[in-house]
């Protein structure tokens, strides 16, 4: 029988995993140091598309992983590992997981390394020490790469719930698992080497156990997590004021909203990194007063978005639970690009579980699975009679009534690509679109990079500079 | 029985100076308003088959939850807008006419893929 969900307040709930929140960062610098004379090294470089665009790099996953954002997961997961989270998206230790998580190497670099199993090899990201791996097991990775990716994501005729169309090359994460390389390294990882963060990247990494204190020292108690890949809209900032109010449990609503965005290589098409950050920040502070500063935080998780939908908002409960979050907003098409999925497979998963991919029970009501909740916003529309967002209405199951909006008037939809259609056209969106404050983060940024989107030129100086530099 | 025949759209924002082009034609007529009446906006819908060709030669585009055709290069809509004035049509007459130019699009495209100038 489902379990019914504790009650935790914000900044106390356990991490995931059930023990402590992962922390393998080693900060002092003279123990540190002992690690950077290791000589058996392995350079980490990006995962690169047919076109040789990075789409990836697993540095990222390295930090994610050390500072606990990915807790219980301490490294890079060994081949059972990967079936288990294949089977049933679950570690070994039964702990729901979505994604298998591997650092993959060609079989010359394993070679050249002069690495064996048992070994703790230094990872260096462009030339410097970075990590330390100790290779648990070396393995090779399935030879059909298209398959495994279609493993990790579906495919309509296996996951029928939710899969509407076969994944290919333009869905950015499925593209991730088919350019992996040979092989792959598994074992945990420690941060030898605590990089700096770069403007502006450094005012919103704050990882796991940084978050828990922050919120602890506001007095939050309950505290909604925002996932954005997205420079907000003013239809964003509304689920958001929404969502606090869902969000609470029985003694009052939620006291404040954490942004989490995701950080790393996107497809081509979203908004570059530094706006999307920049522009929710713009929400509470630096000149946007819409969110009290009290009441909103934006932070930041490295990763190469896989845009997986229903198995990334996983991923998500993850990481905003590991943050202190108690509760987890999920909207029509989390996370998702294009149709590959239902837009409403994470409101299945999180309300029937998925048993075409081995969970059969929602993510929060079943054995070592996740104890943040979730808040299931409907799709909102302006309604210019209303002067106003408004709910439309989440599809019923009456196949005539697609959509029923809350007022009886005409509201209009947004979509993110209209809007960006908007603005690259060069025209500003109206306020009750988008604050001028986050139009001015666009443009603040679109003069550095000479467009406002993802273009692969951006997806190379990227990788190019990363968010960090190592000392 | 008849099978449905899906119908997508294409949006033309229309800023003051598209606005000044069409002002006083029936074009002008057929401007919707959106946003409590913010945005100007010219709709042209087209089949599947037109759809599926825009997509085919400009693979950024996708189609929106609401069935537009979006995410498409700004030299296209550029084109689309001077096909629509050129025909007074927001019909096939228009769509038809940017494809007879579509590889200077294409080129045109090309080059604002890594460029497009900021607003001042």
């Amino acid at each position: 029988m489902p379990r019914v969900p504790e009650v935790y307040y914000a900044g106390e709930i356990p991490p995931h995993g059930g023990g402590t929140l992962v922390y393998n960062v080693i900060d002092n610098i003279d123990k540190a140091r002992q690690y950077w004379e290791i000589k058996t090294r392995i350079e980490i470089k990006p995962t690169l598309d047919p076109k040789g665009v990075p789409v990836r790099n697993v540095y990222r996953e390295v930090m994610s992983i050390a500072y606990g954002f990915f807790t219980p997961l301490e490294g890079f997961m060994t081949q059972n590992e990967v079936e288990s989270v294949l089977k049933e998206r679950r570690l070994l230790s039964g702990w729901l997981f979505p994604y298998p998580i591997v650092f993959d190497v060609t079989e010359e670099e394993w070679k050249a390394s002069g690495a064996k199993v048992g070994d703790e090899v230094l990872l260096t990201l462009k030339g410097k020490p970075l990590a330390v791996i100790k290779v648990e097991e070396f393995y090779k990775l399935p030879e059909d790469k298209k398959a495994f990716a279609d493993a990790v994501f579906g495919t309509p005729e296996r996951n029928k719930e939710v899969v509407r169309v076969p994944f290919d090359e333009k869905m950015p994460g499925w593209l991730i698992y088919r350019c992996l390389k040979s092989h792959a390294i598994a074992g945990r990882v420690w941060v030898v080497n605590p990089p700096k963060f770069r403007e502006p990247y450094v005012r919103f990494w704050i990882p796991p156990a940084q978050s828990r204190a922050y919120i602890k020292a506001k007095g939050w108690r309950f505290v909604v997590a925002h996932q954005t890949r997205n420079v907000p809209h003013v239809g964003h900032e509304m689920l958001m004021r929404r969502a606090l109010f869902v969000a609470g449990i029985g003694e009052r609503p939620a006291d404040a909203v954490l942004v989490n965005a995701i950080i790393g290589a996107k497809r081509r098409g979203d908004y570059v990194d530094e706006a999307i950050l920049e522009g929710h920040e713009a929400l509470s502070r630096g000149g946007g007063y819409y969110f009290h500063a009290d009441r909103h935080i934006v932070t930041m998780t490295l990763w190469d978005m896989r845009y997986g939908n229903p198995l990334e908002s996983i991923l998500h409960g993850i990481i905003r639970q590991n943050m202190g979050c108690t509760h987890h907003m999920f909207g029509r098409d989390h996370a998702a690009v294009g149709d590959y999925y239902d837009p409403y497979a994470t409101q299945y998963l999180w309300t029937r579980g998925l048993p075409s991919y081995g969970i059969n029970e929602p993510p929060h009501l079943t054995d070592k699975g996740l104890k943040i909740r979730p808040v299931h916003m409907g799709e909102l529309a302006f309604c210019p009679k209303c002067g106003e967002w408004t709910y439309l209405g989440i599809p019923l199951d009456v196949p005539e009534v697609k959509q029923l909006p809350l007022c009886g008037h005409k509201p209009e939809r947004i979509s993110g690509s209209f809007l960006r259609g908007l603005i690259i056209e060069g025209i500003k969106p109206p306020s009750v679109i988008m604050r001028p404050e986050v139009h001015d983060v666009i443009v603040k940024w679109w003069k550095v990079y000479g467009y406002p989107y993802v273009t692969d030129k951006y997806l190379k100086l990227k990788e190019e500079q990363l968010e960090v530099e190592l000392p | 029985m008849t099978a449905e025949v899906r119908k997508y759209k294409i949006g033309l924002i229309i800023d003051d100076k598209r606005y000044e082009a069409i002002k006083g034609t029936p074009l002008e007529q057929k401007i919707e308003r959106m946003f409590g009446g913010y945005i100007r906006l010219l709709t042209l819908e087209v089949d599947e088959e037109t759809a599926r060709h825009v997509l085919k030669e400009f693979p950024s585009g996708r189609i929106d939850a609401r069935g537009f055709l979006e995410d498409l290069p700004v030299a296209f809509k550029r084109a689309l807008f001077e096909a629509v004035v050129k025909t007074k049509s927001l019909g096939k007459e228009a769509i038809d006419e940017v494809f007879k130019k579509i590889d200077e699009i294409k080129a045109a495209a090309e080059k604002e893929k890594e460029y497009v100038p900021p607003p001042a």
